[in-house]
């Protein structure tokens, strides 16, 4: 939906480790998208089907996510219709579109074309955020380079 | 003045005693068949094992032994 509507983003965390050949399941899909006028306006018109809304908020609240909110906030945990969403003006470690876009790769799928995060930055954004409960999806990581030909 | 490059740039990939450890348990089997296939079978290899997943998670329990 997002490459029919031409959003430039860049795929990142589980199902960038998921093209990379991890063999963990993710359920969210995590993006960083490039934060220009047109590409906030290209992701809100292409997100508004899906009804997006804050992940955890509670029911009823009046978020709307159109350019305005999205050029306001930066990162955003979202619900939407065809799962939860993860949008990223900046990945932890200084991971915006731009500084990212130099370290991934285009990726076939399904037919379309997607930039997906390569997996040797996938693994310093990893490590750069820190997280104890990361030090598992790291190791297979590290696990899957030493594996690749 | 030059920008400054993103921070995580400079994070090391040196060994860490902890990821070393998990390493361990690292099935590298599955790693080997996934790098067997492509992208596109890659992520629906995922999603099928997640809905799966899901539809275990909503299982009941039909009968127990005890």
């Amino acid at each position: 939906m997002l490459t029919h509507a031409r959003v430039e983003f860049i795929v990142i965390g589980g199902f960038a480790a998921t093209a990379h050949g991890s063999a963990h399941i993710t359920v969210d899909l995590d993006i960083v998208y490039r934060r220009t006028d047109a590409n906030v306006d290209r992701l809100a018109r292409a997100l508004e089907p899906l009804s997006p809304y804050l992940r955890g908020a509670p029911p009823g609240l009046p978020f709307h996510l159109d350019p305005d909110t999205i050029h306001r906030g930066l990162n955003f945990t979202l619900v939407t219709q065809a799962g939860d969403l993860d949008l990223m003006g900046e990945a932890t470690g200084g991971g915006t579109y731009e500084a990212l876009l130099p370290y991934s790769e285009l990726r076939d799928v399904a037919g379309l074309e997607c930039w997906f995060v390569n997996l040797q930055t996938l693994i310093r954004l990893k490590r750069a955020a820190g997280r104890p409960k990361d030090l598992e999806r790291i190791a297979e990581l590290e696990a899957l380079r030493q594996e690749e030909p | 003045m030059e920008p400054r490059p993103p921070a995580f740039l400079s994070v090391s990939l040196d060994p860490s005693p902890a990821i070393e450890a998990y390493k361990r348990d690292v099935d590298r089997t599955l790693l080997r068949e996934n790098l067997r296939l492509t992208t596109t079978e890659r992520i629906r290899k995922m999603i099928a094992a997640l809905r799966f997943a899901e539809t275990v998670r909503h299982s009941r329990v039909k009968a127990s032994p005890t």
